[in-house]
């Protein structure tokens, strides 16, 4: 069972890695590997706009007090041709984006993977930074 | 193990089975050569123009960001190394490193001028026309010429540019761009931020293998900057048949005030 499910899990990782990432920007300059982030809480609305669409949601932390994040995704032209559309996550739906977040601590992070609340739909986000960017060396 | 392989199947289709809209992508277009089962024959014989040479023109995909039927091992995913620089440069590319590159003008929307914008995960379409062939990159809706009508490249530039100034010529089957004139503004070789000057001269070597594909050797000349002649890995790139390009404006740029750099 268990080797069942690692073996899917690793297709689905290797799926995700081999999607395209964006260029845009250096990701060293803006985001943290140091500090990964793993969001989960409500879209707000996905705002589908070049050179980086952007997911806006609210987080509540274990004590209940929300707060607005800003999380980057690749261009919305890199997200259609990878299969997103601009009503792929929808207002009000429960999401989990893990991404890194911004050096300069405000609450903007970029997206690597975004799940849906109950796990049963992964999209790879496309954001700037993942190995294999031509000229990444500045990461 | 029912439960986990459900699950799973149903993650791995999620990323799989997106629903597809034909109104930019997954066009059949007509003159396509294709095999029996309807799709592309990107292994058919390289077209050529009325005037017998090859034709270039296309929507084209490097192979690094794995188009539907690439090369393994596409050369342009490993980086260029560099000759040994001039001190200047060598100053220059220090601190474009250590600033993280935060300060490439493709950060904020600038073009990335030749060749770097032919590395990008977007794809670049090709036209011929009188006197001239096109290329058009769909990141930041970028258009470029190059000049086939016998002209030479100017001795001086009065307006050097972020795209540079281009002419071509075929030398057999490889058609030859030679191009100068790049602004003072613009890191046209890569994201990592390899400087230039005003004597960069970038020459390119577009050879159509067959209908799907395409390699292109580039090699940048710039005597001011590098102690010699720098050619980069060659670029290997597929056709994309059935797709054409998206426009790319950067209307909402809001990356910039969060580089911090270091």
């Amino acid at each position: 069972m268990r080797s069942t499910f690692s073996a899917i899990a690793a297709a689905a990782g290797l799926l995700l890695a081999a999607a395209p990432a964006g260029a845009h920007h250096s990701f060293a300059a803006e985001f943290d590997r140091g500090k990964p982030v793993e969001l989960k809480g409500t879209l707000i609305s996905l705002e589908w706009v070049n050179p980086h669409a952007w997911i806006h949601m609210e987080v509540k932390d274990e004590n209940g007090k929300a707060s607005k994040w800003d999380c980057e995704l690749g261009s919305p032209n890199l997200l259609m041709r990878n299969g997103w559309r601009r009503d792929t996550i929808k207002p009000g739906e429960t999401i989990v984006v893990s991404g890194f977040a911004a050096k300069d601590g405000s609450n903007i992070s970029n997206a690597r993977t975004v799940k849906t609340g109950d796990g049963t739909r992964v999209f790879n986000a496309g954001s700037s930074g993942d190995p294999g960017t031509p000229g990444a060396s500045t990461q | 193990m029912k439960l986990y392989l459900s699950s799973a199947a149903v993650i791995v289709a999620g990323i799989f089975c997106l629903p597809a809209s034909a109104q930019w992508f997954d066009i059949q277009k007509k003159g396509v050569p294709r095999t029996a089962d309807g799709k592309p024959n990107l292994a058919a014989p390289v077209p050529h123009t009325a005037d017998g040479k090859p034709d270039l023109s296309g929507v084209w995909l490097g192979d690094q960001w794995n188009p539907p039927g690439h090369r393994p091992n596409p050369a342009g995913a490993s980086r260029p190394e560099p000759p040994a620089m001039l001190p200047w440069a060598e100053k220059v590319f220090a601190e474009r490193r250590a600033n993280g590159g935060k300060d490439n003008p493709e950060a904020r929307c600038m073009p990335q001028g030749i060749p770097y914008a032919s590395t990008l995960p977007y794809p670049f379409e090709i036209f011929n026309a009188p006197g001239k062939v096109v290329v058009d990159y769909e990141m930041y809706s970028l258009h470029r010429q190059i000049f086939t009508d016998g002209r030479q490249l100017p001795a001086e530039f009065q307006s050097p540019s972020w795209m540079g100034y281009s002419v071509g010529k075929w030398d057999g089957d490889e058609f030859v761009v030679e191009t100068a004139g790049f602004n003072d503004q613009v890191w046209n070789i890569d994201l990592a931020g390899h400087p230039h000057s005003d004597a960069e001269h970038v020459t390119e070597r577009y050879h159509r293998i067959d209908y799907g594909h395409m390699d292109v050797q580039v090699t940048i000349n710039d005597p001011k900057t590098y102690t010699k002649p720098w050619t980069l890995p060659t670029m290997h790139y597929t056709l994309l048949p059935d797709t054409d390009l998206l426009e790319f404006v950067c209307e909402k740029n809001i990356d910039p005030q969060h580089m911090v750099g270091k």
